[in-house]
């Protein structure tokens, strides 16, 4: 048993930390949230330099070849500083499962481009319920000649604005269970029969409506096998909840210590407010939640990267991870007081992302199903 | 990172359900989470000889000391897999092997280790220690101890009381917390640890009922209780940092202990809900029994994460200085949650007594319900643990 990471990784955690802390201030945070964009192309282009749309791809794709668990202690770090742009999007999303299921010619033309920040990608999967669940996928696509047509829609796909591609999760035909003939769609998210609406969200993240009216993929854009895609999703939304839960991690730690140091420099009744006891027990409340977050975290990263079943461990994180970073948040707002409440404070940042990030990669319902399977209720 | 269990580790488990499956009746499910009680008294001493003969018992005591020396991890597996299987007898009422011993090695004379540590290792009633700790005007604010030991010669000669003193009805020895400097500056500062052989004249043991009648506290008073020097441990005054070692090694225990029973109660209440019914529907088939036993399942791996990594962190040579509080805390909530939780599902049998028929899963929950505002009060309560770690892990300054 090891409960610490190798000197390499506390190097990339380092130098991220670093970067992050120069190029993605807050007030970069809040500039990028009224940009169209979202997100600063210099420092995209920064990343790519870095290595970081690389980090797990392989070297011949353009890569570093390391590893998922390094991935996450990136990741950990862009959530602390609320990185915002496509880069979850691009690489959690979409670059792992090219990776895993795309076929060498896709590989070979697409991987080597989101290494060197030069395409962005997004992941279509939830439809009006927001359930990410294969009954919930009603987008059809019909075969016409050497073409697939697609109608339908989806809805909260993240920063589909910006991206070149959509993977998409549509159906293709009918089975006995709803995952049966699920097929999932590359699909060029400029083309012409494709209409992103903004749908606009409390956290200034950049979320939209993609709806497809007649749109026409060729039939050998498609990731893994006609009608047998749902395995895929189920791939991308596992990585997925394991990253957003390094997000969250990395979130939740950034809002510990700045309510951590607010109670040591806020004065009242001559004293640091943090000398009250009320708010260091509220504080030790929030660092057993982060300690919670990080340790469940790092048990399904680590099963994830030495290919063990996590599926429930994965749960476990990610349902933790939703409940625990919502109470943080609350928790330290109440321990700031009035001037938490504010725009001008950084906690408001946090707050507001805590929805997107609790229902992203599958909501607690969800994930508490995948436990109660597991314990054969 | 890497969260694997070793060859060791994996086989040490399996022994341990072999064991309970030879030793134990079929479906036996506790409920307490340490043997404070000492019910039967003989049955528990003779699993603790059994657990001593298998070299389980102080496993990771030095061998010299009767242990062999195993990891911390071992451990931390070993006190699981007893609470799991609810096999009595593993702690001989808890202050002998989890902190009187330890602390021996660290701060007694080699003396006292041989006269003291075998009689623990070997599992006899001559190894069960009791500890004098709080007294009525010293609980949380410990320092404010009045029991009082004088020199007398070769002797000390002690007097004073303490209270919710564990097992001390069942106890050869008392790991015990005196005043020996009564105008030192600072309250903590004049505080000695003795060995006091319960046989003594002058001790006297009144038992303290809990809220059910059930009987893990007491009353211990001294009159002019008369020690040798040589039974004072490490040096006079400097008790404190002693203590505050025991209290350590305590906490940590709790974390393993508690996961281990509450595991067993997940399951159990998972099997139940699964062949249980109402109004046609299985209770495991209902959401609302899903989420609760999914939430108790998150905590549960909390809990066990927490467990493995103190002990890695005490395996790396580190003083964990907040983390034994964490892991009391967390340990304490869940047996709450289990109680509440279990309760909520054994519906209306949740109020049936224990030890009848009637109670189902052998009256675990309605134990964890009963103990478990003991057990949090105990070795620390959560505010005073809650404290420590704003404080210690988080640089607050003190509040008391």
């Amino acid at each position: 048993m090891e409960f610490s990471f190798t000197e390499e990784q506390d190097m990339l955690r380092m130098s991220a930390k670093d970067f992050l802390a120069k190029e993605c201030p807050k007030a970069r945070v809040r500039e990028m949230a009224k940009d169209e964009r979202g997100y600063d192309p210099q420092v995209w282009h920064r990343m790519a330099e870095l290595g970081w749309m690389g980090l797990v791809l392989p070297e011949e794709y353009g890569g570093t070849g390391a590893s998922f668990m390094d991935l996450v202690i990136l990741i950990e770090e862009m959530g602390r500083n609320i990185l915002p742009g496509p880069f979850f999007s691009t690489v959690a999303l979409c670059a792992l499962p090219l990776l895993e299921y795309g076929s060498s010619e896709q590989k070979t033309k697409f991987l080597p481009q989101i290494a060197k920040g030069e395409a962005m990608w997004t992941f279509g999967l939830a439809e009006s319920s927001g359930k990410h669940k294969a009954s919930e996928v009603k987008l059809r696509a019909v075969l016409k000649g050497t073409n697939y047509v697609l109608q339908g829609h989806k809805l909260f796909v993240t920063d589909a604005h910006v991206a070149d591609y959509i993977l998409v999760v549509g159906r293709t035909g009918e089975g006995e269970r709803p995952e049966d003939g699920i097929t999932l769609f590359i699909v060029d998210a400029r083309g012409p029969n494709v209409k992103m609406e903004a749908i606009p969200t409390i956290g200034g993240d950049r979320q939209f409506k993609v709806s497809f009216d007649r749109a026409v993929v060729p039939k050998d854009s498609i990731l893994g096998k006609i009608g047998n895609g749902w395995h895929i999703a189920d791939f991308i939304l596992q990585r997925a909840a394991v990253l957003k839960c390094a997000e969250m991690s990395g979130a939740c730690q950034a809002v510990l210590d700045m309510t951590s140091s607010y109670a040591k420099e806020r004065i009242q009744f001559d004293r640091p407010i943090g000398s009250f006891q009320a708010i260091q027990h509220k504080l030790a409340d929030m660092l057993i939640d982060v300690e919670a977050v990080q340790y469940l975290l790092y048990q399904a990263a680590w099963g994830v990267s030495v290919s063990l079943p996590s599926l429930w461990q994965i749960s476990a994180a990610k349902a933790k991870a939703n409940e625990a970073y919502q109470r943080i948040c609350m928790e330290a707002i109440a321990a700031h007081g009035a001037i938490g409440y504010t725009m001008d404070h950084d906690i408001g940042l946090y707050y507001r992302r805590v929805k997107a990030a609790q229902f992203a990669a599958g909501d607690t319902d969800l994930h508490r199903e995948v436990i109660a399977a597991e314990l054969g209720l | 990172m890497d969260f694997r269990l070793g060859e060791k580790e994996l086989a040490l488990k399996e022994e341990i359900r072999k064991f309970a499956e030879a030793e134990l009746p079929p479906d036996l499910v506790r409920n307490t989470v340490i043997d404070g009680e000492f019910r039967d008294f003989e049955f528990e001493i003779s699993m603790s000889r059994k657990l001593a003969q298998r070299g389980w018992l102080v496993m990771s005591w030095p061998e010299k000391y009767g242990g062999r020396s195993a990891s911390l991890l071992e451990q931390t597996i070993y006190e699981m897999e007893i609470a799991y299987w609810g096999i009595p007898g593993a702690w001989m009422g808890i202050s002998g092997i989890q902190w009187v011993g330890p602390c021996l090695m660290m701060f007694g004379t080699e003396e006292q280790r041989e006269r003291y540590l075998p009689l623990i290792a070997s599992g006899q009633k001559d190894g069960v220690w009791c500890t004098g700790y709080s007294e009525p005007n010293a609980g949380s604010d410990f320092a404010n101890i009045r029991t009082r030991a004088l020199r007398d010669g070769d002797d000390y000669i002690i007097n004073g009381q303490k209270v919710w003193t564990s097992v001390a009805h069942r106890a050869r020895w008392c790991w015990v917390a005196v005043r020996t400097n009564p105008n030192a500056a600072k309250k903590h500062h004049g505080i000695s640890i003795f060995i006091v052989d319960m046989k003594s004249p002058g001790v006297t043991v009144n038992p303290i009922l809990n809220y059910y009648g059930r009987h893990h506290f007491n009353e211990v008073f001294f009159d002019n209780v008369r020690v040798p020097a040589s039974n004072l441990v490490g040096e006079e005054n400097k008790g404190w940092y002693y203590l505050m070692q025991s209290l350590a090694f305590e906490r940590r225990s709790i974390a393993p202990t508690t996961y281990g029973n509450l595991k067993r109660i997940l399951e159990e209440l998972a099997r139940y809900a699964g062949q249980t019914e109402y109004e046609g529907q299985l209770l495991s088939k209902n959401p609302v029994v899903r989420a609760k036993l999914a939430d108790l399942a998150i905590d549960l791996e909390v809990l066990k994460m927490f467990a493995f990594q103190l002990a890695w962190r005490i395996s790396q040579g580190q003083i964990p200085v907040y983390e034994s509080s964490r892991n009391k805390i967390m340990g304490d909530d869940l047996m709450r949650q289990g109680a509440i939780i279990g309760a909520d599902i054994l519906g209306i049998y949740s109020q049936v007594d224990p030890d009848s028929e009637w109670a189902k899963l052998n009256g675990a929950i309605q134990g964890a319900y009963l103990g478990f505002p003991g057990q949090a009060i105990a070795a620390g309560t959560a505010e005073i643990e809650k404290s420590i770690i704003a404080q210690f892990r988080l640089g607050l300054p003190k509040s008391y």
